[in-house]
């Protein structure tokens, strides 16, 4: 990491990150006209330098040139960005949030399956926030697709949080950018989520919700998204599932753009995209049969072994030989169901 | 007056000849015992004395002086009663015998005089012919045991008078017939049947599988899917025990002491389902005094961990070693033990602490990590010795009601006794039995892949996440299956189908 020397404004803002409340933070750094008259003491500030550089941890403060405009723009910016990795990506074009439940179904997943790949093909950098399910799975999927992605994390930058992440964290580092607003050492308290989630439809041009529960932290980055003027987007959900009613009541409160394909997404944010055709397979006789079985839904091995009448050495080669050939899939409990695909 | 009678002592399951030197001397009336004695053995004096007092011997008034050589091992149990007592009554001139050294003289005393059934005769008297030795005195209750024993005198007695008349020739006995094992062999019975399992067509697959290569199975499924019960069942798709094997098993569980003194000898597989609170010692053996744990009681049969992620972690580890080696080591600071452990594992989990995680009709309360702890539980090497894993599902019977029939064990049987015949001719002159034992050279020889086979296995690893290690696993049993179907190479459905017994190596459970 390189070594920069900082000025005493940027420590003052670094005693000033340290400060828990961020109205107060606000209040102080408005009472003043330079920042660097509120303090006379910088050790502080210098011990966190110190400490970042031994964590390969960068500094931009809101004075900084390449802090991102759209930070700026919004009510309450941070004044102070922790990152590790590639730091351009923050002021890039054609960022998109995606965020939702840390509880994913495999509705969610399907429909993250279908849909991340697409925008990174259209070029989007997904954002997100590093959590259990929707987030870790579209940070996943971004990579997987060699997409670029950036984490907006609740905590100082020496911590990894949800602690199975830490690979993942570790890739994002090294393909894409981690980013928090809180200085090393700081751990994910409660209210630090909500006030994480503001940075990340502020960094977005858009925030797409693929599923979000009635009490999901994703609904707040949707308010904060509509406060600061970001587009949303929700993908309807199965009105009996928990999972989705987060994300259907913004559709009946007519807050958010209802998607039904990837392309919805990328042609409102201006993007193009061809489709790529289906893929034409030669199935034979006996793939043939249980692809027609499984269209009307998921079904159990024996409801295959019965409708098939194949026998029991048979059918598991042949749902291996569909399952290989990315039609079909195995979901908990012995049940197969087509992979779903827009 | 000095009697050296001889007796056997147990090390593991394996005996070592003891000489028990009694001698009468003059002097204060007395009674010592050295040569490292334990209490069970020290106790005897009391036992001694009155038995042969109720005989209607007369104890001699004087200082006895009673050595167990070698006197620098220690020595336990309470089977050198009936050696000390008979050492006693010929150095007091009780008894006039002339060949009582050519015995192996093994019983506990009771009180009044009569013989008590003891623990290990068997092990004691194979050791004891390993050793030369050819005729033995046992008590008449552990006669069923050694009756299986061909080509030695056995004498079982069930009073001490009796012994006595017999070493000094006032009364002749017979040796014990030998029993024929064959034909208990045929009468053996297992309490349960494949055909009581209803569905579960899946299961029942895999099970068939793993007991035709030797594998271990791991079934993963909701409380009441019926894993206990199908895993009770193991036992009766297994080939019958050949006698050898019968008598390894037979060795272990006399030592134990849970060996059917009626039967006499292990028939039937064992099945042993030790509780998910059992210690290191109870599962490994060992303990004070040292006692085959449950993997070796289940030599040659079924060891069933229910409830696996529910063991110690600690507990789980010590499998690894047996389950490669197929011996339990128990090492103490003075001796070290070995007892044999070769068994199949057959284990149960839930899909997650609820036991409702993909399920259809409830839902599952846990979250990502209570399961990822719980999954956890099970180590990657021990996994790793797991071939089979399977879903197993509550299955309800309106929906699944399958006009497909259920077997019953003696038609999988015969299957699983073709495969195994195909295997043991396949590795004739080597120490590989099963499928399961293969080594890697022996992968490399025997499961070759046509070029579709090749494809389909290596496409399923970037598709369906299939961890690396579980290449040579699934290799095996693929071998195993088409044993089954009596192909000689391995096609592509099997391949095909072995896949779809690593249910753990999914993605979904992360």
């Amino acid at each position: 990491m390189m070594s920069k020397d900082y000025t005493n404004d940027e420590k003052a803002l670094i005693i000033l990150s340290t400060l828990q409340s961020y109205n107060a933070r606000k209040k102080l750094f408005e009472s003043v006209k330079k920042p660097c008259e509120l303090y006379s003491d910088f050790s502080k500030a210098d011990e966190i330098i110190c400490k970042c550089e031994k964590h390969n941890i960068g500094i931009i403060t809101i004075l900084d040139e390449d802090y991102p405009q759209k930070l700026k723009n919004i009510y309450d910016p941070p004044f102070v960005l922790y990152y590790k990795g590639n730091k351009s990506l923050m002021t890039r074009k054609n960022i998109l949030a995606v965020v939702g439940t840390r509880r994913v179904s495999s509705y969610g997943k399907n429909i993250l399956e279908n849909f991340v790949p697409k925008f990174v093909e259209a070029g989007f950098v997904i954002v997100s926030g590093l959590a259990r399910g929707v987030d870790s799975i579209g940070h996943r999927l971004c990579l997987d697709n060699r997409g670029e992605t950036i984490a907006v994390v609740a905590n100082g930058l020496d911590i990894c949080y949800p602690p199975e992440n830490v690979d993942l964290e570790t890739k994002i580092v090294q393909r894409g950018l981690v980013i928090s607003e809180y200085p090393v050492g700081e751990k994910s308290l409660q209210y630090h989520f909500p006030e994480r989630n503001r940075i990340i439809s502020a960094l977005s041009d858009g925030v797409f919700i693929p599923e979000a529960g009635e009490k999901s932290g994703s609904l707040i980055t949707a308010d904060y998204a509509i406060e600061q003027g970001r587009e949303l987007f929700v993908v309807p959900g199965n009105i009996f599932s928990s999972q989705s009613v987060g994300c259907n009541k913004k559709i009946k409160e007519l807050q958010a753009t209802i998607v039904l394909n990837p392309q919805d997404v990328i042609e409102a944010m201006g993007l193009y995209t061809n489709l790529s055709s289906k893929r034409n397979l030669q199935l034979n006789i006996e793939q043939q049969t249980i692809m027609q079985i499984l269209e009307d839904g998921c079904k159990h091995f024996y409801d295959l072994l019965e409708k098939t009448g194949m026998s029991i050495g048979q059918l598991p080669a042949v749902l291996t030989e569909l399952e290989v050939l990315g039609l079909i899939r195995k979901i908990q409990g012995n049940f197969y169901e087509i992979v779903p695909s827009l | 007056m000095l009697a050296k009678t001889r007796s056997y002592a147990l090390n593991g399951i394996d005996g070592y000849e003891v000489n028990i030197e009694v001698d009468l001397n003059a002097g204060l009336p007395a009674y010592d015992t050295v040569g490292l004695a334990d209490t069970s053995v020290k106790e005897s004096k009391e036992r001694v004395r009155s038995a042969i007092k109720n005989s209607l011997y007369t104890y001699p008034v004087r200082k006895i002086t009673i050595n167990l050589a070698p006197a620098d091992t220690k020595k336990e149990g309470s089977h050198f009663d009936l050696a000390i007592a008979l050492g006693i009554l010929i150095a007091n001139e009780e008894i006039d015998s002339k060949d009582y050294k050519d015995y192996i003289i093994l019983g506990e005393l009771s009180l009044d005089g009569s013989i008590n059934h003891i623990k290990g005769v068997m092990p004691l008297i194979i050791s004891a012919i390993q050793n030369g030795h050819k005729k033995f005195i046992i008590p008449s209750k552990n006669a069923k045991e050694a009756s299986f024993i061909s080509g030695i005198e056995v004498y079982a007695f069930g009073k001490l008078y009796e012994v006595a008349d017999f070493l000094s020739g006032k009364k002749e006995y017979e040796p014990l017939k030998t029993s024929e094992f064959v034909n208990i062999q045929n009468s053996n019975k297992y309490n349960v049947d494949f055909s009581e399992v209803k569905g579960q067509f899946v299961a029942k697959r895999a099970l068939e599988i793993a007991v035709a290569g030797g594998h271990n199975v791991l079934m993963i499924g909701p409380p009441g899917a019926g894993k206990t019960m199908m895993a009770k069942c193991v036992p009766t798709i297994m080939p019958d025990m050949t006698f050898e094997e019968a008598i390894e098993v037979t060795k272990i569980h006399s030592v134990a002491g849970i060996l059917d003194s009626n039967v006499g000898i292990v028939v039937n597989r064992p099945f042993r389902t030790p509780h998910h609170t059992a210690t290191i010692p109870a599962l490994m053996g060992g303990g004070p005094n040292a006692k085959p744990g449950e993997i070796s009681l289940a030599h040659n049969g079924v060891l069933f961990l229910d409830e696996m992620p529910e063991y110690q972690r600690r507990t789980l580890e010590t499998l690894r070693q047996p389950l490669e080696d197929g011996v339990a080591v128990v090492s103490r600071a003075k001796h070290t033990l070995e007892y044999p452990a070769r068994f199949m594992l057959v284990a149960s989990m839930n899909p997650c602490p609820c036991g409702n995680l993909g399920s259809k009709t409830q839902e599952c309360k846990c979250t990502p990590s209570e399961i990822h702890r719980y999954i956890s539980k099970l180590s990657g090497p021990l996994l790793d010795r797991i071939d089979l894993q399977i879903e197993v599902d509550a299955v309800s019977y309106e929906e699944f009601r399958s006009t497909i029939p259920n077997e019953d064990s003696k038609t999988i049987k015969e299957r699983v006794e073709k495969a195994r015949a195909v295997q043991r001719e396949r590795y004739k002159g080597t120490s590989t039995k099963t499928n399961d034992e293969m080594t890697n050279s022996q992968v490399k020889e025997y499961c070759k892949l046509d070029e579709d086979g090749e494809r389909l296995l290596k496409n399923a690893f970037a598709r369906l996440n299939l961890t690396m290690r579980a290449t040579s696993r699934v290799l095996k049993v693929a071998r195993t299956i088409a044993d089954l179907e009596g192909s000689e190479n391995i096609k592509t459905n099997h391949i095909g189908e072995a896949i779809q017994y690593r249910s753990l190596d999914r993605k979904y459970w992360d």
